[in-house]
């Protein structure tokens, strides 16, 4: 297998991007990330494009769309989905692409416009990511799912609704000072516990965002990253894993199957551990979802998450930084342009170019994506060498 | 009595018999014939053995409650075409709902209309029972024994 490094990032401004269509979102992105790459469209031998929802598209192949407006026919386009992991089974599929040797160059696009059908068509759609044949009946929802993990969480480990708002407090903070997020907001907890309730318990400030967005990268080979980019950062780690497609018959509800054995792979292929991650994006779609993620990773025991973030562990300096992009919370969560996002983060993160939100000297990092209610999880690991 | 008439979506598959028991007052389960693995909700084939010989059997729904919620902001479907939100005839009124362990393994979703969601507790002793709705619709709801 030829190793693969990311040698371009682009991201485009997450939010409600009423001004902008998919395919003018994916462009924007696409743009950014040749310029950072300082390559042209042309040198690019493949694309995989990242869409999670054809009913948000309006379209049955909304990535043909994108394909055809960067102009990148005659060349290949594959379309990834999984969810809310969309983004990161695309760089997975690219990295395969040029792991392989099939490709020297791939460019990986994510890329999802949710607002222009109304937030109860959304929140609809969104449900369906459960199953739609035997859970709908029930009138289960995205938040209403992390809502009975949450209530689960809360029961057997005492796991506090201030701890969840905490988490929030944090993602708001650090999305502030990142100009793609969608809600560059601080949030007071206070003002996040007292927010109107989504799903018992999960608070309005508990969920991610309905977003418009789209994020791309670039994967070289070896030999072309070492021509392209004088910081290449280097994918040394992929795991994916699945799980049931209902709740009703998962292991538990504390804990995201998928996630940890997803991260078993993942750190058993780049020869690290839980410990050794400088920084990390985890899939914080729900404040109890960034507390479950820090459990399943291994950045701290089994229940102790809540207490995780009271210390302030996950913070800048603290033991192990989690989503000091905002996250999913802040930043937005544009189903498929979230996992490269992540990727994108962590890139600029392991290059040192993070600013205000920079992590010290961090050297490997850890991006964690989640897909419907945990029926996928794919962790990928970062090096700067 | 369709299928449709409780996955509120579809009405084709192997299994559309559930529907019919429902409203009949059981909850079924199917059982592998082949290696005894046991499906709630039913299937028609078996992903443990591959068989698809499948037996039905009722399920009696008296067990623990595993976890729960309220669902304050509804899908689409839900908030706006009446009445197939159950319990509810006018406007939408949210409903708890939770997932029922009655045996190793077996978990059973269902509504708790008739619960206050700040009384209910993980690991609290309920039923699950079928329930035919004023149109005619059938879905699972979890009570007090
Ligand atoms: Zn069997």
């Amino acid at each position: 297998m030829k190793r693969v490094a990311i040698v371009g990032i682009g991201h485009g401004k997450f939010g409600v991007r009423s001004d902008a269509s998919l395919r003018e979102l994916t462009f924007e992105a696409v743009k950014a990330c040749l310029d950072d790459a300082g390559v042209s469209l042309k040198e690019v031998d493949s694309m995989v494009t990242g869409i999670a929802g054809d009913e948000f598209s309006l379209a049955l192949q909304p990535s043909a769309q994108v394909h055809d407006y960067i102009g990148f026919y005659p060349k290949p386009n594959f379309r990834v989905e999984g969810a809310c992991a969309t983004g990161s089974m695309a760089l997975r599929t690219g990295w395969m692409n040029v792991a392989s040797g099939l490709a020297d160059l791939v460019l990986v696009v994510g890329v999802e416009k949710m607002t222009e059908v109304p937030t109860s068509v959304a929140t609809e759609i969104m449900g369906r990511g459960g199953d739609s044949m035997w859970e709908y009946p029930f009138g289960t929802t995205f938040p209403g799912y992390y809502a009975m993990m949450a209530n689960a969480h809360m029961a057997e480990y005492g796991t506090t609704e201030e701890q969840m708002a905490m988490v929030a407090v944090k993602n708001h903070y650090y999305g502030h000072l990142n100009p793609f997020a969608h809600m560059q907001k601080e949030v007071t907890l206070e003002k996040a516990l007292t927010s109107f309730t989504v799903a018992h318990p999960l608070k309005l400030f508990d969920c991610s965002l309905i977003t418009d967005g789209a994020a791309a990268v670039l994967l070289a080979s070896e030999e072309r990253a070492k021509t392209i980019s004088t910081k290449p950062v280097w994918i040394a780690g992929l795991g994916l894993a699945t799980d049931t497609m209902r709740i009703t018959e998962r292991e538990s509800l504390t804990s995201i199957a998928a996630s940890r054995e997803a991260a078993r792979i993942a750190y058993q292929m780049a020869g690290v551990g839980p410990a050794d991650i400088d920084v990390a994006t985890v899939h914080d779609c729900f404040t109890i979802a960034e507390i479950v993620a820090y459990e399943d990773l291994g950045f701290c025991e089994k229940g102790e998450g809540g207490k995780l973030i009271e210390a302030k562990e996950t913070y800048v300096d603290g033991r192990t930084p989690v989503n000091v992009d905002g996250g999913l919370k802040s930043k937005g969560h544009p189903l498929g342009a979230t996992g490269v996002s992540m990727a994108i983060e962590i890139t600029k993160q392991l290059r040192g170019e993070a600013g205000q939100r920079q992590v010290k000297d961090a050297e490997i990092g850890l991006t964690h994506n989640v897909g419907g209610t945990g029926q996928v999880a794919a962790v990928h690991i970062f090096r700067r060498e | 009595m369709e299928f449709k008439d409780f996955s509120l979506a579809f009405s084709q598959t192997k299994v559309g018999r559930f529907a019919k028991d429902l409203a009949e007052g059981r909850i079924m389960m199917t059982v592998c014939r082949g290696c005894g693995k046991k499906y709630y909700p039913p299937r028609a084939d078996c992903s443990h053995c591959m068989g698809s010989e499948m037996e039905w059997k009722p399920i009696k729904g008296e067990g623990s409650l595993v976890t729960f919620t309220k669902i304050y902001v509804p899908p689409e479907h839900f908030a706006l075409r009446q009445p197939l939100m159950p319990f509810s005839t006018v406007q939408f009124e949210p409903c708890p709902i939770g997932i029922l362990e009655v045996e190793e393994g077996l978990r059973i979703m269902g509504w708790m209309p008739k619960m206050e969601i700040q009384k209910i507790r993980v690991g609290m002793k309920l039923k699950a029972s079928p329930q035919i709705l004023p149109d005619g619709k059938v879905t699972i709801v979890l009570e007090a024994m």
